[in-house]
């Protein structure tokens, strides 16, 4: 029997899970919600995770009913993320885990999603989409890697649609992407946006500006709504991110997608993606809001399996990283 | 780029800090180091800061250029220090408290 207690905090949501043996156990999270119009600045976002931390440390070990004497490693995100809010959480976690002499493990946070996808879902060898407010990635695992098929080649697809939604000032509780999606809904009209695919990769920046400048003008000219222009924007880019999903997927004659990272919880992109899907006799994984977006569980997970195969992280090598590639990990738990 | 630092702006012209942390015992010093140690300073630029414990006092050096990036560092590290020190504090195996 394996316990892992993982810490996540490298964005705008601070949480922290306990995994015994793949069940989760409990899973507190907290999230930095700024005022319309806002977007989460790093030490702002730090200050957040340091006032909530030991209480959501306390709230994660009372769930779980366990003791710190029962926990076996303590994982926590390495990396990649936001510096300073990365540096708060990776110091409780090195103090704990020295306090209750238990073994650390640096965890990638993009592979937290990704284990906690395969977890939940249970998918066999999927081609994954991983997109969220800060990253966004088609990975596949071959030979010992989560390597990286296509990816953004600027800015990451819920970046694009968080700034949106601070230009449009809608609110960002309980994220702005998801008051996006409900707007969405009452759309009635496509606005032609731009739609940029390049080969493998997508990119956001241009349709960004692009919307970001014209919104305004469009919706006080009353050439269409800002639900439209939420429509329109799904639309577009989730259209780019089923392209490109596609193509990896015939790259590597895979049958299965498994959608994970904040974003993936968008219905209507699982429901585009179904669509694809079900055109190439694919099957679909997704898991709910409470795994796709960051949480702590994913992290111990993730952990789990690396602490499994032998992996520590030496005291010394625990610095946090704002760069961590996904296929920088070497994958000791798969063949 | 250490050694042309030294020369166009040796030791002695910097602005230096120090910091003496006291704690109950040396395993408490050694862990609050274990903790605030690994992490890299976010400008490399114009600052270089030290951590090193005798007995039971964590020692932090500071050595500057311009007195605005010390501030910063020095805030940062306080703000740091103190979560580890209430970390310490509110979970501490049962034995040692």
């Amino acid at each position: 029997m394996t316990i892992v207690i993982g810490f996540e905090g490298s964005a705008n949501k601070i949480g922290i899970g306990i995994i015994r043996d793949g069940e989760v156990l409990s899973n507190p999270r907290r999230t930095y919600i700024t005022p319309p119009g806002q977007g989460f600045l790093p030490s702002d976002t730090a200050r957040h995770h340091r006032a909530v931390i030991l209480t959501v440390l306390k709230e994660a070990l009372e769930q779980a009913g366990l003791k710190p004497a029962d926990i076996d490693c303590v994982a926590f995100t390495k990396g990649p993320g936001m510096g300073s809010p990365l540096v708060t959480v990776a110091l409780v976690a090195r103090t704990v885990a020295q306090l209750w002499e238990k073994p650390l493990l640096g965890v990638n946070h993009c592979i937290g999603h990704i284990e906690m996808g395969r977890l939940i879902t249970q998918a066999d060898n999927p081609t994954v989409l991983y997109v969220s407010g800060g990253n966004t990635q088609v990975i596949a695992y071959s030979e010992r890697r989560y390597r990286i098929f296509g990816e953004t080649i600027d800015i990451a697809v819920g970046n694009c649609l968080d700034r949106f939604a601070r230009v449009i000032k809608i609110s960002n509780d309980p994220s702005p992407g998801y008051n996006i999606e409900q707007m969405a809904k009452k759309g009635s009209q496509y606005v032609e946006l731009p739609y940029t695919v390049k080969g493998m990769d997508v990119s956001f920046s241009g349709i960004t500006s692009y919307i970001e400048e014209a919104a305004h003008k469009m919706i006080s000219s009353g050439q269409c709504s800002a639900e439209d222009l939420c429509f329109s924007l799904q639309e577009t880019v989730f259209s780019m991110l089923v392209e490109i999903t596609e193509r990896a997927m015939a790259h590597c004659g895979s049958g299965e997608v498994l959608i994970v990272g904040g974003v993936g919880c968008n219905l209507r992109l699982q429901e585009m993606m179904g669509v694809m899907c079900k055109e190439r006799n694919a099957k679909l994984f997704a898991t709910d809001e409470r795994f796709c977006i960051d949480n702590g569980a994913m992290i111990a997970q993730a952990g789990w399996e690396m602490f499994r195969s032998g992996q520590v992280t030496e005291l010394e090598d625990s610095w946090i990283t704002q760069r961590y590639r996904t296929d920088e990990v070497e994958v000791t738990w798969r063949d | 780029m250490a050694a042309t630092d030294r020369e166009m702006n040796p030791e002695s012209e910097k602005l230096q800090f120090r910091l003496d942390v006291p704690f109950p015992s040396p395993r408490d010093a050694a862990i609050a180091l274990g903790s605030l140690s690994p992490d890299r300073e976010p400008r490399k630029g114009g600052i270089d800061k030290q951590l090193t414990v005798t007995d039971r006092t964590l020692t932090v050096r500071w050595s500057a250029e311009e007195a605005r990036i010390l501030r910063v560092s020095v805030d940062s590290f306080l703000d740091n220090l103190s979560l580890v020190l209430e970390t310490m504090q509110m979970f501490a195996p049962p034995a040692s408290q």
